[in-house]
């Protein structure tokens, strides 16, 4: 299972050259801490599933002593792993740069990141190869587009939410995001290998 | 003797396309070829055989054991090697090593330098720039090093230069020397199997046609020879297929007696190599 996840280094060791200034471009830039914690995080487990578009990687992978189980397992144990690591160079290049950001940006990053993977990665499973990476990359962007937008319109038109969630103390606003999110991810991770088993390859 | 695979009733459906009731079984310790025309479903069985398609109905055991329960331990037992590549291209093959290495317990290292070094295969090179024969040579590497008992191959020798094959079959009967380890692969270069193989399986259009030794084949076809004016309703129930021209007939058989008896001496018989079995029994079909 570790090999698994260690696989994605393998894969990815040249592109992962172009992690940092990837990153430093960001921060440059001058962007919001939070969206420098999502984009870090972001980029190694969806790189990743870059290279396994192939079906020949599922052969190779399946014909190995893997369950399918395991195969998925190793995806989201992958994607919680690589995201945190990658949290913590980016908060090191933030540091660097005396750059100041807190710890509620990182749980924002963070979370978007975990709510974007439990969304994204059963389509992987469930889209005709080839046209899953730009499936991914759209939805991105017209959720980064309208995505406010909603959110916007909802504090307008939707009182109750809003007093009900601005009533809420920081500590419950945040756990409850997280349990949310851990239920999302869990339910994905339960989909995913549900349809990963009844592939064919 | 012991079975290495078992096939139970295997039926697989597709699109216009099914494997058929699938009963066979592969011999602990021997070569067994698996022929067949394109199409004829040979890599939907092997897809069965390693799990990566389940069959729609039927039973499908390695080892004894079910892919059920079994998953790890039968394919931890098993080297595969497969018509084309399924490493990752970009990847040279000292990195491929590093991700299919570790995922066998039995992964030896110095084994699978020694097969490079047979191979005369680069390390440091990414697998697209391999040749075809390379590729193959890679897989084999690969296959070898964790000491698999089965080792299933499909299409191996496909798109290879004559010489290259005979150098793998060299290769495939030497690692069969110690007597534990068996080998299934497909062809449809038949010739390849009359040099090495110990069973032939045949399939057609889905349909398992025969599992038999080398040699029960040898005996049980032949190739028959003759004048036209043998032939009449009755004695060419003694054929699988018969073609007509007008200096005479050629027919295939699959009861050398029986010709025998009819005919005695007045037709030729020779021995069938796989293609004309092949040949002839595609024949059959446009009968029925």
């Amino acid at each position: 299972m570790f090999n698994l996840i260690r696989r994605d280094v393998i894969l990815q060791k040249r592109l992962l050259l172009t992690f940092i200034p990837f990153i430093l471009f960001f921060i440059i830039m001058d962007s919001h801490p939070a969206l420098i914690f999502l984009v870090a995080s972001i980029f190694i487990p969806f790189n990743a599933y870059a290279y396994d578009e192939k079906t020949e990687v599922n052969i190779l992978l399946n014909s190995l002593p893997y369950t399918r189980k395991e195969i998925i397992a190793a995806r989201y144990l992958g994607a919680i792993i690589y995201s945190l690591a990658s949290i913590g160079v980016a908060s090191a290049a933030l540091l660097a740069f005396s750059k100041p950001f807190a710890l509620s940006d990182i749980a924002i990053g963070g979370g978007l990141f975990f709510l974007f993977a439990a969304l994204t990665f059963p389509l992987f499973y469930i889209l005709k190869q080839g046209y899953i990476f730009s499936a991914v990359l759209i939805s991105f962007l017209v959720l980064a587009a309208i995505g406010p937008q909603i959110v916007l319109y909802m504090s307008d038109h939707l009182p109750a939410i809003t007093e009900f969630l601005m009533n809420l103390s920081t500590t419950a606003l945040y756990t409850g995001g997280a349990v949310i999110i851990g239920v999302l991810y869990a339910v994905s991770w339960g989909v995913t290998t549900v349809v990963y088993q009844r592939k064919a390859f | 003797m012991e079975n290495v695979v078992e096939l139970k009733n295997v039926t697989k459906n597709f699109k216009g396309f099914s494997v058929k009731n699938i009963n066979m079984q592969v011999k602990q310790g021997f070569i067994t070829g698996f022929i067949g025309a394109n199409g004829a479903g040979k890599s939907t069985t092997i897809k069965m055989m390693m799990n990566l398609l389940r069959p729609d109905a039927g039973e499908v055991k390695l080892f004894g054991l079910d892919y059920r329960t079994h998953e790890k331990e039968i394919k931890e037992r098993i080297g595969f090697v497969y018509d084309g590549n399924v490493f990752f291209e970009g990847l040279n093959l000292k990195d491929i090593k590093r991700i299919v290495g570790p995922a066998y317990k039995k992964w030896d290292d110095t084994l699978f330098y020694k097969y490079v070094a047979q191979f005369q295969l680069p390390l440091n090179k990414p697998i697209k720039t391999f040749s075809k024969g390379m590729q193959m040579k890679a897989s084999l590497a690969i296959a070898l090093s964790h000491d698999a008992e089965l080792i299933i191959m499909d299409e191996p020798t496909a798109g290879l230069d004559p010489i290259f094959r005979r150098e793998l079959l060299d290769l495939l009967q030497e690692i069969m020397l110690d007597g534990r380890r068996t080998i299934f692969f497909s062809t449809h270069i038949t010739t390849d199997l009359d040099r090495i193989a110990d069973y032939i399986a045949f399939l057609q259009n889905g349909e398992l046609i025969f599992n038999q030794s080398i040699d029960d084949v040898a005996n049980n076809y032949a190739l028959v020879k003759g004048e036209l004016g043998l032939l009449d309703r009755d004695t060419e129930k003694a054929f699988v297929d018969i073609h007509r021209a007008p200096t005479g007939f050629e027919a295939l058989t699959d009861n050398v007696k029986a010709v025998k008896k009819t005919f005695g001496e007045s037709v030729v018989i020779e021995r069938a190599s796989l293609e004309d079995i092949m040949y002839y029994m595609k024949g059959r079909e446009s009968y029925v």
